[in-house]
């Protein structure tokens, strides 16, 4: 197998990734993200965002505390998307049916 | 894994009881092909999802044992052990640029696109659809804590034990937090401070995740904290909320340190403590900068359950070697050092993300693990009404994170009834909402 030091073990990303995408001009944690696509699998970040702003420290040489983290969206974990389907924010549009999608299927059967 | 039959306790994870009878690697990883499995055992890594019972890309360490559960590996081919595509992992030793790949040409990277899109994603549908789905719930509390380890059962049971209606969510299939992973405490000393949160009166809602925060949905409540049980969505307003979500397992920088068998210190920590598995035979302990305590306590636990247990600091080690699982470790100096299991002691990274939602400040501080939360002595955040205490505002510890707890839950209780002496009770001062 190839010998690989992996900071993000859900995308698969590399600590020779991250050299290569501050070569490349992408050095802020949101372009690096985007480039490699670190912190975009099912754990969001939660093992790898802290590793590597650390690692893109020692890369670039800049001050950690200058280090600003991605933008933390929802859901902060995997989350069956049923359970959102019947949240009252979701039907607050006026274009948005009154009832869930999944609705017109349970009818049929 | 598949076709075999394994024995298990129906309060354990699936996680554990493969731990337990010796299976191992649950899946691959997306691009190449590395093989997966648990690492933190806290269902926070997303390393050991796999297919229960028809559904996809659950976390086996927070899914319980019934049963006739079925457990199947994913995104492999043949099955996770040997996998055939594994071999992406040896045409790219020096690793793929997928921005690059195959770009020369307009016919190639097109098929490229194509074989690349049947290759990726997480596993496949649901065997049978979802009809039914399930009501909202809506909960109104003065206080809300958000996670049950140290610092927060310290700081729900402060706020209860002062007259606040008080709410605990947290995320494991066991309320406890890391005193479930540590020697040092164990089983009996969390289930005694649960009881003393239940006994103040706190409510719980345990395995379920704060998933997100929403200020612009009931502005007028001061915003939604959305909660994902097992089986419904609660919506959540407080008056007051205390962030108390720890930190992380993560890893440690070293070759092929993805290596199945490789896993967190605190989750080799939890086998032992909380499920009484050694998770090897013989395991070689790596202890992180800030992490000697812990470490040195874990490696004498080990010892006392028969493992036989080599101990190296993390700037020794080279690589990890093995291939489905690991082997040995290997350290700069070229010695190896053979074993079943590497238990990696990093400091954790604290779970800010969910303060983050909220606006707090935080700032990258390596020595304390990474993005902590700032916050004062009472554990007031840059935002008003947001209370944050424990490793989440950088790594202490247990026993820190517990006294720390006790202020700040106390405090956020304090503001909380002051505000219920001229607004009156949380419950009846705003128009119910929800389903």
């Amino acid at each position: 197998m190839g010998s690989k030091i992996v900071v993000c073990r859900c995308e698969d990303v590399t600590r020779a990734d991250l050299e290569h995408s501050v070569a490349r001009g992408y050095r802020d944690i949101e372009e690096v993200k985007r480039y490699t696509g670190f912190g975009t699998g099912p754990c969001q970040g939660k093992e790898c965002l802290a590793v590597v702003a650390t690692a893109l420290a020692e890369i670039t040489g800049e001050d950690p505390s200058f280090i600003a983290p991605f933008t933390s969206r929802p859901p902060l974990a995997p989350t069956p998307i049923k359970l959102l389907a019947r949240d009252p924010a979701a039907h607050r549009f006026p274009d948005d049916p009154a009832e869930p999608v999944a609705a017109a299927s349970e009818e049929e059967t | 894994m598949e076709g075999q039959t394994i024995r298990a306790f129906t309060s354990e994870s699936v996680a554990a009881a493969l731990v337990a009878s010796g299976e191992r690697v649950l899946s691959r990883s997306l691009k190449y092909h590395r093989p997966r499995t648990f690492f933190c055992m806290e269902g926070h890594c997303g390393g050991c999802l796999a297919r229960i019972d028809g559904v996809p890309n659950l976390r086996a360490c927070q899914t319980p044992c019934t049963t006739g559960t079925t457990i199947e590996g994913q995104n492999a081919y043949p099955s996770p052990e040997i996998d055939l595509f594994g071999a992406v992992d040896f045409l790219f030793p020096r690793g793929m640029d997928h921005h690059t790949l195959m770009t020369g040409s307009s016919i190639l990277n097109n098929l490229a696109s194509k074989v690349v899109r049947q290759l990726s994603g997480l596993g496949k549908l649901p065997a049978t659809e979802s009809h039914e789905l399930p009501a909202v719930q809506l909960e109104r509390v003065d206080v809300c804590v958000i996670g049950g380890g140290p610092a927060g059962l310290a700081a729900a049971t402060a706020a209860a034990s002062s007259g606040a209606s008080t709410l605990l969510v947290d995320d494991q299939l066991r309320l406890g937090g890391s005193l479930l992973a540590d020697p040092r405490l164990g089983v009996a000393v969390a289930d005694a401070r649960v009881a003393a949160a239940m006994a103040a009166g706190v409510r719980a809602l345990p395995r379920s995740t704060a998933i997100a925060f929403f200020p612009e949905d009931a502005p007028e409540d001061g915003g939604v904290l959305a909660v994902a049980t097992p089986d419904h969505l609660v919506r959540v307003v407080a008056r007051r909320w205390v962030w108390a979500t720890g930190g992380y397992a993560v890893n440690l920088l070293f070759a092929d340190n993805d290596r199945p068998g490789v896993l967190a210190a605190r989750g080799v920590g939890r086998m032992l403590v909380q499920h009484g598995i050694a998770a090897g035979e013989r395991i070689c302990v790596v202890v992180g900068k800030g992490m000697d305590d812990y470490a040195n306590a874990l490696a004498e636990a080990l010892r006392g359950a028969r493992v036989d247990v080599t101990t190296t600091s993390a700037d020794q080690v080279e690589r990890a070697r093995g291939r489905s699982w690991v082997t040995a470790v290997e350290l700069t100096s070229r010695r190896r050092l053979d074993c079943d299991v590497v238990a990696v002691a990093a400091m954790p990274a604290p779970a800010s993300e969910g303060p983050r939602q909220q606006g707090c400040r935080t700032v990258l501080d390596p020595a304390r693990g990474g993005f902590r939360v700032i916050v004062d002595r009472d554990g007031r955040t840059s935002t008003p009404d947001v209370f944050a205490c424990g490793d989440v505002c950088g790594y202490v510890g247990p026993m820190a994170a517990a006294t720390v707890g006790a202020r700040v839950g106390g405090a956020a209780a304090e503001e909380a009834l002051a505000l219920a002496r001229e607004l009156g009770p949380i419950a009846t001062t705003a128009a119910r909402r929800g389903a």
